[in-house]
């Protein structure tokens, strides 16, 4: 366990043998060809800093230019659980006033239940309060105001959910920006809240709250469909006499944290003519907090996908999380719709039509 | 020396933060470190000239760098001065399919480059461990490996032609195109392996071949490592050279399957991983005919044919994941790269055992049974000196052990700074020397990668 003076759990940072197998799917190496802007170079700049050989300052730059995107612990042979470590550093280096103004704020509201609720607020006639169901859905704190047709689309095609609309913020967004210990409190008290299973629309928050919970308490919600019957009931959705084509972002952890992202793309070949996006694996720049607090990194991240993208002629381009949806749709000037791959699965399902 | 390099590069190509400095003070290798006084970044082979021509100037080290990725600490600045980052040449120029070729910047990616050969139904044969990392550059400077060498053999063979930045800042083109062509010393295969110390590899030209259309595997348990290694000996001298004969000792099998859970036979002593490539045919006749002598072998266990792709990869990743299975044992584990003539295998697997026993360590040995190439690797607690001290202890032993048997004591991760003690136990005072005088022909004020081979 952690050592109270140090900054890193010991045991997480031995593990890493420096073989450098991180390097080519680092997202910002790839940019800068600069070691200290690779995985390894970082996981050495913490090894300094738990020795005091650099300073927790001097290493900011650097902890806070990663995306987090963990594409790295997939290609690890060693097993580096980078995420967790990340997740230390940040807890060390944005503290109180280091932390960026714009990242303090997204936290002061996502800790707030009543204003994620009054945010929510004009969706709520959507939500019909049930309980004593196995199945919670979560709402998420930024998706229920930003993309209301998520969840209402989710609530349409699983009709037996539990919906509890006094749900606050699952702690994703504090642990990965500089607040540890809150984001697993907040975790452990969805958990409470939320009993038996939850769903949740957001890759991001489905692989921290795993983290916290366990695996066996959480469903993400193309993982939820695939093992459900409905799979078997999508239908094509068509387009002037055609199959839709559709490609897919992954989310970075649902990918790298949980494994899924086989799934979402059989839900798709049901759906559509589906079509793998160049570099869909790849980080998409949104990483959480990131594209508002290094905006022209994000943009630089996401040009090449933006790039590939515009090669396709895609009807829908899918995603499987709040912060790549808005940060995809943003993106995207002209070429397919960005769309919540539950928006799609209601299409196909010929449920009514979300309001979102 | 900042700002001169500054003036020279402009700003953006140097860097000497101590985050960057931190970073690059270190490649691979466990227990070397030292912090470089400033890192450039290379973008051309003008750039890489002027960078030679200051460090000749101000008498400063200059050590170039790939990915970093080698196990003999080459790339740690151990006399500081100068990192010469390459990582932003990494064009593959031109790939011909009549010539069987490819002209590549010396960042290259091994397995990009093999991965855009595939597209021509080409390969790139050299496919040492770290290829999903290493630079082809990084390659040639190391004469890396890998585990199909017995039958496809190892960089050198693959070098056509080099353009090098000499240490005294002039550039050559040493080979080319050619298959035949004996106009000169061939100062292609001197560069090869020679660890960034005679000058700085800025292109390079080297032959691809036929990719091979289907792979067989098949995996064989043996009582003890000793009978696996004859079995090996047996195979070759039936007339079959395999694109695949790599085996694992007791110690790796059960820390790989800690680690991955394939379902591996952990009583066993050994595994050997047996297979071959090329047209159906003959990739089939020679797995079965390797089967089947396994199977007459001594102390053979059991003999398995992979039925499938799936199969075939569980296999090969049982061997990939050795090295990483077995850090996992202790906080350090120090990876060595002895080989032997295929003869000695036996013996030398044995001895190893005994070293062991004799300092109480743990020693995982995994290697590439079929040309003789060998990684002993010792796991122990880096915080326990004692420990430690005897794993150096063991390490000495290893090495004598190799040239006692008429092996060497690196086949194809490099002398660096890891196994310069022990170089002149196996070359003798005379090869010493002329190492140095030939140092000093390429190298005359000894900026290029100072305290390493040559010195």
């Amino acid at each position: 366990m952690k050592d109270n003076e140090k900054v890193f759990s010991q045991e997480l940072l031995d593990r890493c043998i420096s073989c450098g197998y991180c390097l080519p799917v680092c997202p910002t190496y790839e940019i800068t060809k600069d070691e200290a802007s690779s995985p390894r170079g970082r996981i050495n700049i913490m090894r300094a800093v738990q020795n005091n050989e650099l300073t927790i300052f001097e290493s900011l730059e650097q902890s806070s230019y990663c995306l987090g995107c963990r594409a790295c612990e997939v290609v690890c042979p060693a097993g580096v659980e980078y995420g967790h470590m990340l997740e230390e550093w940040r807890d060390a280096t944005w503290k109180g006033t280091s932390r960026p103004l714009i990242v303090r704020g997204l936290l002061i509201f996502a800790q707030s239940k009543f204003l994620i609720r009054i945010f929510g607020l004009f969706n709520l006639r959507n939500y019909k309060k049930q309980k004593n169901n196995e199945i919670n859905l979560m709402l998420g704190c930024f998706e229920r105001g930003l993309y209301p047709g998520v969840s209402s689309a989710s609530s349409k095609i699983f009709k037996d959910l539990s919906i509890d609309p006094s749900q606050g913020c699952c702690g994703a967004l504090h642990a990965h920006n500089g607040e540890l210990d809150k984001g697993r409190l907040l975790a452990k008290e969805m958990g409470e809240k939320l009993s038996g299973v939850i769903l949740t629309t957001s890759g991001g928050c489905a692989a921290h709250l795993s983290d916290v919970l366990g695996k066996n308490r959480v469903r993400e919600v193309s993982q939820y469909l695939h093992e459900s019957e409905l799979f078997e009931q999508l239908k094509p959705i068509y387009k002037n006499g055609k199959k839709i084509k559709i490609g897919l972002q992954d989310s970075c952890h649902l990918r790298n944290g949980l494994a899924v992202f086989h799934q979402p793309r059989e839900i798709l070949k049901k759906i559509g003519e589906y079509i793998e996006v160049p570099g869909a694996s790849e980080c998409c720049g949104a990483a959480g907090s990131y594209s508002l607090v290094r905006p022209k990194d994000s943009k630089q991240i996401v040009s090449k996908k933006v790039k590939a993208i515009d090669e396709l002629d895609l009807d829908y381009l899918v995603t499987v999380n709040p912060g790549c949806q808005r940060q995809m749709s943003t993106s995207i000037k002209r070429g397919p719709k960005v769309i919540h791959i539950v928006e799609l699965v209601q299409q196909s399902l010929k449920l009514k039509e979300s309001n979102g | 020396m900042i700002d001169g390099l500054v003036r020279l590069l402009g700003a953006d190509k140097v860097k000497s933060d101590p985050v960057t400095l931190e970073t690059y003070s270190r490649d691979a290798t466990p227990e070397y470190f030292a912090r470089p006084e400033a890192v450039v970044f290379a973008e051309s082979t003008q750039d890489v000239v002027k960078i030679v021509n200051f460090a000749n100037e101000n008498k400063v080290p200059l050590i170039a760098r790939g990915a970093g990725s080698n196990l003999c600490a080459a790339t740690v600045p151990i006399t500081g001065g100068i990192i010469l980052a390459l990582s932003k040449m990494n064009k593959i120029l031109e790939i011909s399919k009549s010539e069987m070729l490819a002209v590549v910047q010396p960042a290259v990616n091994t397995l990009e480059l093999d991965n855009e050969a595939a597209k021509l139904n080409l390969m790139y044969p050299p496919d040492p461990g770290s290829r999903n990392v290493s630079t082809i550059g990084g390659n040639i400077s190391t004469c890396a490996g890998g585990l199909r060498g017995l039958k496809y053999g190892v960089t050198r063979n693959y070098v056509l032609g080099l353009e090098i930045v000499l240490g005294s800042g002039e550039v050559i083109k040493t080979g080319g195109r050619l298959v035949k062509d004996v106009a000169g010393y061939d100062l292609t295969r001197l560069f090869v392996g020679s660890e960034g110390t005679l000058g700085v590899i800025t292109e390079a030209i080297v032959a691809l071949r036929p990719r091979p259309k289907v792979s067989k595997y098949g995996v064989a348990y043996f009582d003890s490592l000793e009978n696996a290694a004859i079995a090996v000996e047996q195979i070759v001298s039936d007339g079959i050279l395999p694109a695949t004969l790599e085996f694992l000792d007791n110690v790796c099998i059960n820390s790989v399957e800690d680690y991955a859970n394939l379902g591996l036979n952990r009583s066993a002593g050994a595994l050997l991983l047996f297979g071959d490539d090329g047209d159906e045919h003959t990739a089939e006749s020679n797995t079965s005919q390797m089967a089947e002598i396994c199977q007459k072998t001594s102390g053979i266990l059991s003999v398995v044919r992979a039925k499938n792709v799936v199969e075939a990869d569980a296999l090969l990743e049982a061997r990939r994941c050795s090295l990483p299975s077995l850090a996992r044992l202790k906080s350090l584990s120090i990876l060595e790269d002895i080989s032997v003539s295929r003869p000695m295998l036996p013996v030398a697997v044995r001895r190893i055992e005994e070293i062991a026993k004799k300092y109480n360590l743990v020693i995982g040995t995994f290697g590439h049974a079929g040309d003789g190439n060998l990684h002993p690797t010792i796991v122990v607690d880096k915080n326990n000196p004692t420990e430690v001290a005897a794993a150096h202890q063991a390490l000495a032993d290893i090495f004598n052990l190799a040239i006692e048997l008429g092996g060497t004591i690196t086949g194809e991760h490099g002398v660096g700074i890891a196994k310069l003690p022990y170089l002149a136990a196996r070359l003798g005072e005379t090869q010493m020397e002329v190492l140095r005088r030939v140092k000093r022909t390429f190298d005359p004020n000894g900026i290029l990668n100072p305290g390493k081979l040559g010195s």
